[in-house]
């Protein structure tokens, strides 16, 4: 199981970086 | 095969496609970004700049906001609604939350549960509505990443064309932000709507999308 959670994190932080890079962007470039 | 890549095969697959096409979405989209900046006498930008930009950036979350959307709906609307003969639905009698002995939990747990499943009080609770919870923020965080990122764009449009720009509360009440919105929501929920009627009566050998070939039609809640 110790592999699964490892791809569980790696999508997670993958999904959340997106997220943040994306709204971060939307605030910061007006 | 490594361990890895047979425990993970579903995720690492669909993960590789994902990067795959984003950066086939990047190449496109600076490409036609690019056409855009010659047919307007403007000058044209970098790959690296794009793929930065809140013209890319709006776009990507335009479409996650919609997939997670989709899921969010789906695995709250499954707990209370059923298609009679869809594996996508559970059986008749089970609509609702269910026991805690149905869902394994607290008294009812084994002795592999989660922690949280036999912790009883608020951890429990939170547990056991962890994946709606987490989807759907990740719905809400990249609707509002799609708004402020379109805002940018939409902004950038009108002052080429001399007009005014508008605030983030007004830029969420435009047609723009709107249409975006539901040309992409339209896709998903008929997307999702026809699984769950076209499995009632249509197989896939071998999927646990689908019932079991010989499964009959009026069997509901199966998987193979």
């Amino acid at each position: 199981m110790r592999s699964v959670r490892t791809m569980f994190v790696i999508y997670l932080a993958l999904i959340v970086a997106g997220l943040a890079y994306a709204i971060a962007l939307g605030v910061l470039e007006h | 095969m490594p361990r890895f890549a047979r425990d993970n095969g579903l995720s690492l697959a669909f993960g590789a496609i994902f990067l795959a096409t984003l950066i086939g979405q990047a190449i496109s989209g600076a490409d036609t970004f690019n056409h855009g900046q010659a047919l307007h006498n403007g000058d044209p930008i970098s790959l690296g700049h794009y793929v930065t930009s809140a013209v890319f950036w709006a776009d990507v979350m335009e479409n996650w906001q919609s997939e997670y959307l989709q899921f969010t709906l789906y695995i709250f609307a499954t707990i209370w609604l059923i298609q009679k003969g869809s594996n996508e639905s559970k059986k008749p009698d089970r609509v609702g939350r269910e026991s805690d002995e149905q869902q394994r939990l607290a008294a009812h747990a084994q002795p592999d549960s989660p922690r949280w499943a036999r912790a009883g009080s608020w951890r429990t609770t939170v547990f056991s509505n962890s994946l709606l919870l987490v989807m759907t923020a990740i719905w809400i965080a990249s609707w509002l990443a799609q708004s402020l990122a379109g805002r940018i764009v939409y902004n950038a449009e009108q002052l080429d064309h001399q007009a005014a720009t508008v605030s983030w509360p007004t830029y969420v009440t435009t047609a723009d932000f709107w249409n975006r919105t539901l040309q992409n929501w339209q896709s998903e929920f008929l997307a999702i709507g026809s699984m769950a009627i076209l499995s009632v009566f249509l197989r896939q050998r071998g999927s646990p999308e689908s019932k079991p070939v010989g499964a009959p039609h009026a069997e509901t809640a199966s998987s193979g």
